[in-house]
């Protein structure tokens, strides 16, 4: 398994301009929580445009699914629209898509309940916050 | 749940339900980008141990 490098996943995603929500506990850390995860959480934008920068960003990462056993498939455009989930590996580590999440809840249902958040001098991710 | 101890603990050092809070006020002391760093270097740890052990 590659060692997971989130800084790095998170650039890529922002080099290629991806719509993206940074959920998961990858996403509580960066809020503060003291936990550990290995993998980054996005729930992305399924718009078209959205999806082929997406892609464009998961090549550079070298993304494949894990869980294909030594099968190497390459996340392909329409999973992507998807509200299903796709759990990929990575050159960084791994990275999984989540089309939806809670009671069915899309980057669009999602976005007003963000924050953005700064994790390298070039690169600001919005992060998913707690209801209160 | 706080574990029974000989020396008094922080006034305000768990919650009622018995969460660490000096960790949680650490994190929230730092910047969103050190908090990441943190994660980063516990999981290289934590791979770095399994990996000694020879278990990856």
């Amino acid at each position: 398994m590659a060692k997971p490098d989130y800084t790095a996943m998170l650039r890529a995603l922002s080099e290629h301009h991806v719509d993206f929500i940074v959920v998961g506990g990858a996403g509580a850390v960066l809020l503060g929580a003291p936990i550990i995860t290995f993998d980054l959480d996005i729930v992305h934008s399924t718009e078209a445009g959205n999806v082929e920068r997406l892609l464009a960003a998961l090549d550079s990462l070298d993304a494949c699914h894990r869980i294909q056993g030594e099968r190497r498939t390459r996340p392909q455009a329409s999973p992507r629209r998807s509200s299903g989930h796709q759990l990929l590996m990575t050159c960084h580590g791994p990275l999984d898509l989540l089309g939806a999440i809670g009671r069915g809840r899309s980057y669009t249902d999602l976005i007003q309940r963000t924050v953005e958040l700064p994790v390298a001098d070039d690169v600001v991710v919005r992060v998913l916050a707690p209801r209160h | 749940m706080p574990m029974e101890t000989s020396q008094p603990l922080e006034s305000g050092a768990y919650s009622e339900d018995g969460v660490d809070l000096t960790m949680i006020r650490w994190m929230l002391s730092l910047r969103p980008a050190e908090r990441l760093e943190v994660l980063q270097a516990a999981v290289n740890s934590i791979l770095e141990t399994r990996e000694w052990n020879g278990q990856t």
